[in-house]
């Protein structure tokens, strides 16, 4: 009989990036590497573990910004013409390589796997969310929601109005694409800031994660740490922190998966390497050597000097490593059980975009981990938080501590000297949205287009990431403008609104720029 | 049971004017490196752990690298919204930080109210401790003074002491010792830096069991924020030493060279002849011509090209024999 749970979460998420109005667009590679190097090799592998009978649970974000990119028609276009680049770049590179038969097989199978990407692409109407939701139907996924533009909440406590909206939005944005309510929410970098819970539970949110120290760092003090959900005071929000050990197992500089020598280097790309002339057509259209997603090298060592990537040793090495991680887990579990008297939940979150993307191993890793867990063991049995809590309804009542599992463990990522500008804006911007709710609580026509418009571009300045880039101090310029654009294009129609001269063709021209959302109802902003 | 103590270091004084700690840093300032570094030399955590999953998020948005002119706004956000605004949200359970907008028609009121006094005075931030109050401007437990810039608007308060709330008024500080409110903040909380100290009866638990949990909860307990002295205090984990080293990095790279060789083979026939390089086919271009581009490794490379006439009558050979040799 099993002895404790185990609940891997994937938070699936990219920042809105959709410029219809330029033909290439460098920023909307993030998402067709995600899609090629993420979100199909982790499709591919729950397709044959379905098919295989392999019973599994995995909790996935897939945030509304995500979401809506995948579902857009224009970037669906523009992914297969990427894609269809990128498998003749493979063609070419099958033939250049003949007299390299290390590299000659590496080619084959960058060919493959963008066959692969394209074809299963395809093959769910060029839409991955019917590929997640599938999963979810079969009761396999747990997908569960995001802020609307994973906003972070712990920096807007004081404009409680934009939370209640990025929440809310999400939520019905999730009812629209999957049919029914979302149970759980991944509240953007894990910001969990105490009295949020209120707003989750009026948007009918059932649960949600935080990081370790919000469960620990809890009042009154959490009698089974994070290896039980608690329930927050007032709410009754189930809360659910993550265990640091099993992050550390993936993440760790050392004992990190992900480093092993043996694992695909992610710096070394032919974008960067190739003779020029020979690979300009594959980088940015203006000349710009960019990652193509080829790379043949294998980490090798801490030098610069590189081997070439051996697939057959980096998989018996993710193996190697999937059977590491059920072996801790199982030592943790079994330990737990007797300290505890109780089947401990183990939590383990990752960013989904380092499956595949990062750790190119990562999802071979996670296949081999579900089947070792359904085959090879009893004692951990894969679950999600609904679930979990069906059969252990009772927990602790608890206020969690503010946190994020961002750098340091709260919100300096975001607000430090080189973003804490964007505060003075993003706030003002909430507080003349809440002011525009009330002043006009009921229009129609070309107004309340314009104040649907506002939300929009409001909730879209607010992204983490823009931050986060502003944050991590280079090449920031992308994240500058977009907080910029959005912001100017709100100020503009909260004066236009009030001024009632909205600019109808200027209107236009941003709904068709920043569609997100169409069936938005700005009166969430309150 | 464990003993659980905790450092407690509380402002007794009830005004102690700190110097500056961190001054804010105008957006695209230069001294931002500068702050920054000092900001993380203030804090009071190595955070290794989510420092690679820094690096992992940035290699997300590995491409945000490149500009276009036309891109860029050329309009700026409004430097001022005209209101009187004064802002106060928590950083972490040791920083808060604030910023603040004064309206023209204000500073006006006050240059006529105090006349000579106001160019005097000082500008202060005045930091209140009103943990588990409703706080009337009079009631706080203790307050600190901050003297700032005349043209900051914004500033990280130092705070020192985690799981409190906190006040702020921007205000002048005038010569005779008068403090005047301009501005008055929101109230916040800031987290505790450690576990609470509230256990309720009915889930009471053992501290030794909570503290081998809590240890475990935190992994090998040396990356985590939780309280620097409860960990020090309780967690021996076998692990430990094993997460002494830095996130792994790539060796900086110095001078370097790299040099490699590529073959490219060309040439024409009939259109619709059928061509053969290393016995293997290739395609030709509508003129009937062609060009193979090889990766060139060290040693001899035979190179059969084969084009076979369309009626299958003819055929032609041309071998090239190519050696690199790299010292």
């Amino acid at each position: 009989m099993h002895k404790g749970y185990l609940c891997l979460v994937l938070h699936g998420h990219l920042p809105y990036v959709r410029h219809p109005e330029h033909e290439n667009f460098l920023e909307e590679d993030w998402l067709y590497e995600a899609i090629t190097e993420t979100y199909v090799p982790l499709i591919m592998a729950f397709e044959r573990l379905v098919n295989d009978n392999v019973d599994f649970r995995i909790t996935m974000t897939l945030s509304p910004t995500l979401i809506s990119m995948l579902s857009d028609q224009l970037l669906a276009e523009r992914y297969l013409k990427h894609i269809n680049k990128l498998i003749e770049l493979a063609r070419k590179e099958k033939e250049r390589t003949r007299w390299q038969p290390e590299f000659h097989n590496l080619s084959s199978m960058y060919l493959n796997e963008f066959s692969i990407a394209r074809d299963t692409f395809l093959r769910y109407d060029r839409n991955l969310v019917n590929a997640f939701k599938k999963f979810q139907d079969l009761g396999k996924l747990e997908i569960i929601t995001c802020g609307a533009t994973h906003g972070y909440f712990p920096l807007m406590d004081i404009c409680k109005e934009s939370v209640r909206a990025q929440v809310k939005v999400a939520v019905a944005h999730y009812e629209s694409v999957f049919g029914r309510k979302p149970r759980g929410i991944w509240l953007p970098e894990c910001g969990y800031h105490p009295g949020h819970d209120e707003i989750l539970k009026e948007a009918g949110l059932r649960y949600f994660f935080t990081d370790s120290h919000g469960v620990l760092h809890g009042k009154p003090r959490p009698k089974y740490g994070v290896f039980a959900p608690v329930y927050c005071k007032g709410t009754g929000v189930a809360c659910v922190a993550r265990d640091l050990e099993s992050s550390k197992q993936v993440w760790s500089s050392i004992e990190g998966y992900p480093g092993d020598y043996n694992y695909r280097e992610f710096y070394r790309d032919i974008g960067f390497d190739l003779e020029y002339d020979y690979i300009k057509p594959y980088i940015h259209p203006d000349g710009v050597r960019i990652n193509t997603g080829i790379k043949y090298y294998r980490i090798t060592g801490a030098g610069n000097h590189k081997e070439p990537y051996m697939p057959q040793i980096a998989r018996n090495t993710a193996a190697d490593h999937a059977g590491n991680f059920m072996f801790n887990r199982q030592k943790q579990v079994s330990y737990l059980y007797e300290l505890l008297e109780k089947k401990p939940l183990i939590v383990s979150p990752y960013d989904a975009e380092l499956f595949g993307h990062w750790w190119y191993e990562g999802p071979t890793w996670l296949e081999f981990l579900i089947r070792k867990i359904a085959f090879d063991q009893d004692e951990i049995k894969l679950t999600t938080v609904p679930e979990y809590l069906e059969e252990n309804p009772r927990n602790q009542v608890v206020t969690p501590s503010m946190s994020s599992w961002g750098y340091k463990g709260y919100s300096e990522m975001w607000l430090q000297g080189s973003n804490d500008w964007i505060y003075r804006h993003l706030h003002a911007a909430s507080e003349r949205m809440t002011e525009l709710v009330k002043k006009y609580p009921s229009v129609n026509g070309v107004v309340k287009r314009a104040l649907n418009q506002a939300l929009r571009e409001l909730l879209l300045a607010q992204s983490s990431d823009w931050g986060f880039i502003l944050g991590t101090g280079t090449h920031t310029e992308y994240a500058i403008r977009r907080t910029k654009d959005h912001l100017l294009r709100f100020n503009r129609l909260y004066e236009d609104i009030k001024g009632n001269l909205v600019d109808q063709n200027w209107l236009s021209d941003i709904e068709y720029k920043d569609n997100i959302f169409p069936g938005i109802d700005y009166k969430v902003h309150q | 049971m464990v003993q659980l103590k905790r450092k407690k270091i509380e402002v007794k004084t009830k005004k102690v004017v700190k110097k500056v700690i961190k001054k804010k840093a105008f957006p695209g300032s230069k001294k931002l490196k500068v702050l920054n570094s000092l900001s993380s030399r203030l804090s009071p955590k190595k955070d290794v752990l989510r420092e690679q999953e820094v690096a992992i998020g940035t290699a997300k948005f590995s491409h945000a690298k490149v500009m276009f002119a036309q891109d860029i706004s050329k309009q700026e956000l409004p430097s001022t919204y005209g209101w009187n605004k004064m802002a106060l949200v928590v950083r972490d359970p040791w920083w808060l930080y604030t910023y603040w907008e004064v309206k023209e028609s204000t500073w006006d009121k006050f240059k006529s109210e105090l006349k000579d006094e106001f160019y005097k005075a000082r500008r202060v931030l005045r930091v209140y401790d009103v943990s588990n109050i409703i706080f009337n401007g009079s009631n706080a437990h203790k307050f600190f003074d901050l003297e700032i810039r005349e043209d900051a608007f914004n500033w990280y308060i130092d705070i020192g002491t985690p799981g409190k709330s906190w006040c702020v008024d921007f205000g002048l500080l005038l010569r005779d010792g008068r403090f005047i409110t301009i501005l008055r903040s929101n109230v916040v909380e800031t987290p505790t830096d450690g576990p609470s100290w509230i256990t309720d009866e009915e889930w009471m638990i053992p501290d030794e069991m909570f503290a081998r949990l809590y240890g475990m909860g935190f992994g090998l307990g040396k990356s985590s924020p939780a309280g620097g002295v409860w960990r020090k205090g309780i967690i021996s984990s076998p692990g430990i030493a094993s997460m002494a080293s830095p996130v792994k990095k790539q060796a900086p790279r110095s001078f370097w060279l790299e040099v490699n060789c590529e073959l490219i083979v060309y040439g024409a026939t009939e259109p619709d002849a059928k061509v053969t390089v290393q016995n293997k086919a290739i395609a030709l271009r509508r003129d009937g011509t062609f060009t193979l581009r090889f990766a060139l490794p060290d040693g001899k490379q035979v190179i059969p090209v084969k084009a076979v006439s369309k009626d299958n009558l003819e055929e032609r050979v041309i071998t090239p024999i190519v050696n690199r040799e790299t010292k």
